[in-house]
């Protein structure tokens, strides 16, 4: 097999980016933000150029090195690893370079982009490694980077609560992985991907379900689906350049990576797909619902990713993995849009993140106005623009593939999102600026009933709004990326014989649908309709001029009579909490009070006193008489007498 | 001269009870550096006695050795009863109990 150390490359620049920034960060001072994208922006044109190699047969393959004779590890670029890495890369550079504006001024700015390169070679060490322990080392990393990233402003308790907590329950899902490579050892013997998947008739079928399950429980806990989702929404603590990079456009979907490269473990197991698919449609529903009742602009979209992750999640695990992959692709475009859209609008109000200060900022910031409205419709899924035709195919897959309900699912999803996208959209950019409003008039003063408002608003003091970089920093990225957010859809033009089903099809096969699908089109219209109707409920509710006019007091009757279930996001917290962290604290608890105290230090307090005691014992014996002495030694001698004179002499 | 060994024993014997109750019995060091050597002795007794009535030399061997180790102690243990009496000024070994624990 030929070698490609150009992998080497792609695979170690932003490792050596990371190092270098965090060595050298206070020399580097504002160059590590150019020197940290540079060694992200190399890598893509790398990746560029093994394009071809990478579509040629299993692509391309660099060997690193054996562990064991059996144990071989390389980095493999094949299709699919090839359309995370672009996107990994491509998405990763753009949101460098604008980080490099929406952190300027900050006092750690060498750390975050350490951090970002960081965070990028976890990545690619993810989806370029052969086989799964490689991967799951790169699971691992990315966790790690995702903590130190959400934690970054590590002064703020929310924050370091908040990493700690994707922290956690990200290694639940890590060890998930674990299970199944130990299952995997275990009856293969092997770690390659293309090893395991060419022996998986040696499973049972309990074995290849229980394989399947691990892995999918460190997707949920990756790719935030229920109810190991509580993590993503908290996760919002980290700058939004790390939202959008990390909790929205690659590390989220990295559970979508990992099924659809074991595809074939899911092609055999058809349990394992009813349960990713239904997990991922439950996924779906909830964070679209959870979407409606947000206040927080980046709780709304980190809700909108959960829901759209949760497609994604539904497409591969039912078998229609190119749709998935597509849902991936486009999402990481225009949710990075969404993200960074927002971002211009929290830098340019000092870290405000409540909608409800906002309001009137179409005329006050008309770029991100723009750039978020192209992001809405298309994850909205507008006919036209991209999302529609990943949402749709998604859609379509679940019904090729006999899952009517799942479709369902999808379908009044697909409603539920119009309706909040354009809530936030509405709230955000239309009517007049809120941000002087006496925040009570808001209903904003009670923090139980306000729900999500935003603790930290404008008392925040990073420096943001002091030190200003050049506004086309922040704008430029965002308008490139107008262009794959409206476009890149187009590319599964045409169903199986576009460009997208065309590259997919050596990967994944050919499918023969089951019975019972819609004819074409008549998803995308029912879709369309639900749609239209989510449109038009926000547009009655924040849209239409009257609303707009008394928009005060409407979105204060609308925070003081929120749901508790929802301002409490369904209460999944205090399950969790209830179910594990609880019973956690009181195990601990016993064992602090009861089994530290009176097993493990009385067993050792008991040991000296009884060795106290006996010296006690011993030491009465030492009278210092030397008369007592030898009536002890004449004793003795008299015992041993009278054992040998009368009984050693009988025998 | 051709006494059984019996009562040769029987003399060791009550030499070395005589010396056990002196040792025991009084306080006065010197009293049982002596009483020591009574014990000695017994032992010597018995030691020629056997060696004599079985023909084994090894009982005479023996018997120089004791003298010798005998001579040792006595050395020995009027120094140490000659040290403790400058200190002390008193002759009783229950008063010297310094070693009580």
């Amino acid at each position: 097999m030929q070698d490609y150390p150009l992998l080497l490359l792609i695979w170690l620049l932003p490792l050596f980016g990371a190092v270098l920034l965090w060595a050298f960060g206070p020399q580097l001072k504002t160059w590590a933000g150019p020197i940290g994208s540079a060694l992200v922006g190399v890598p893509f044109i790398a990746a560029l150029t093994l394009w071809g190699a990478a579509t040629t047969g299993t692509g391309a393959h660099q060997t690193l090195f054996a562990w064991l004779p059996q144990f071989v590890f390389g980095l493999q670029l094949d299709r699919i690893s090839l359309v995370w890495t672009m996107i990994i890369t491509g998405v990763g550079f753009l949101i460098h370079v604008y980080s490099i504006g929406y952190m300027a001024g900050e006092k750690a700015f060498a750390r975050f982009f350490a951090y970002l390169n960081f965070f990028i070679f976890a990545m690619l060490t993810l989806v370029l490694s052969d086989n799964f322990v490689g991967m799951l080392v790169g699971w691992g990393l990315v966790g790690l980077a995702s903590y130190l990233l959400i934690g970054y402003y590590f002064e703020r308790p929310t924050a370091v609560a908040a990493s700690k907590k994707a922290f956690v329950i990200n290694v639940v899902g890590d060890i998930g992985i674990l299970y199944a490579v130990f299952v995997i050892v275990a009856k293969i013997g092997a770690i390659g991907y293309g090893d395991v998947f060419a022996h998986i008739a040696k499973f049972s079928p309990g074995e290849l379900f229980a394989v399947c399950l691990g892995l999918f429980i460190g997707c949920a806990a990756k790719s935030a689906q229920v109810p190991l989702h509580t993590w993503l929404p908290d996760a919002m603590e980290g700058p939004t350049p790390v939202s959008a990079l990390i909790h929205a456009a690659t590390m989220v979907t990295a559970g979508v990576y990992l099924i659809a490269r074991c595809a074939p473990l899911w092609n055999a197991s058809s349990d394992a797909r009813v349960l990713v698919g239904s997990i991922g449609a439950l996924t779906a529903l909830t964070g679209a619902i959870l979407g409606c009742a947000q206040w927080d602009i980046k709780r709304i979209l980190a809700y909108s990713t959960m829901s759209q992750i949760g497609y994604m999640i539904m497409g591969v695990g039912v078998g229609a993995y190119d749709a998935g992959i597509l849902h991936f692709l486009t999402h990481a475009f225009f949710k990075a849009q969404l993200f960074l859209g927002a971002g211009i609008i929290i830098h340019n109000l000092a870290n405000q993140q409540d909608v409800r200060l906002m309001g009137g900022l179409r005329k006050k910031m008309p770029f991100a106005f723009a750039a978020m409205t192209i992001g809405v419709l298309s994850i909205c899924g507008i006919p036209g623009f991209s999302g529609y035709f990943s949402k749709d195919a998604v859609l379509n897959g679940t019904l090729a593939h006999g899952h009517p309900v799942m479709w369902a699912v999808g379908v009044l999803t697909a409603g539920l999102t119009a309706y909040y996208m354009f809530r936030m959209l509405f709230v955000t950019f239309l009517g007049a600026y809120r941000g002087d409003v006496d925040p009570s008039e808001l209903g904003l003063r009670h923090p139980e009933l306000a729900g999500t408002a935003n603790p930290h608003a404008a008392d925040d003091e990073h420096g943001h709004g002091h030190a200003h970089a050049p506004a086309w920093l922040m704008s430029g990225p965002v308008a490139l990326l107008m262009i794959p957010t409206v476009l890149i859809g187009w590319l599964d033009f045409g169903g199986e014989s576009s460009p997208w089903g065309q590259f997919f099809a050596p990967v994944f096969g050919k499918f023969e649908p089951v019975a019972g699908t819609l004819p074409d089109g008549l998803t995308g219209l029912i879709v369309f309709v639900l749609i239209a109707a989510g449109f038009t409920v926000a547009y009655m509710r924040y849209g239409n001029p009257q609303a707009l006019l008394d928009a005060i007091p409407r979105l204060r009757a609308e925070t003081v009579r929120m749901p508790s279930a929802l301002t409490h996001a369904f209460y999944f917290d205090a399950a969790i909490d209830a179910l594990f962290v609880k019973p956690s604290i009181a195990l601990g608890g016993f064992f602090s009070r009861v089994i530290d105290p009176h097993v493990i230090d009385a067993g050792v307090r008991e040991a000296s006193i009884s060795a106290n005691w006996l010296g006690h014992l011993f030491r009465s014996f030492q009278t210092g008489l030397v008369r007592a002495y030898a009536l002890a030694l004449a004793f003795g001698a008299a015992c041993f007498a009278i054992y040998y004179v009368w009984i050693g002499a009988g025998r | 001269m051709n006494a059984p060994v019996e009562a040769y024993i029987i003399v060791a014997a009550i030499l070395f009870f005589i010396g056990v109750v002196g040792v025991i019995a009084r306080r006065n060091p010197l009293i049982q550096l002596m009483s020591i050597e009574l014990l000695f002795n017994s032992a010597n007794l018995a030691l020629v006695t056997f060696a004599r009535s079985w023909a084994n030399n090894a009982g005479h061997i023996f018997a120089f050795l004791v003298i010798t180790v005998a001579a040792a102690e006595a050395a020995i243990g009027l120094a140490i009863v000659v040290i403790v009496f400058r200190k002390t000024t008193f002759v009783d070994v229950d008063e010297v109990a310094t070693l009580k624990g």
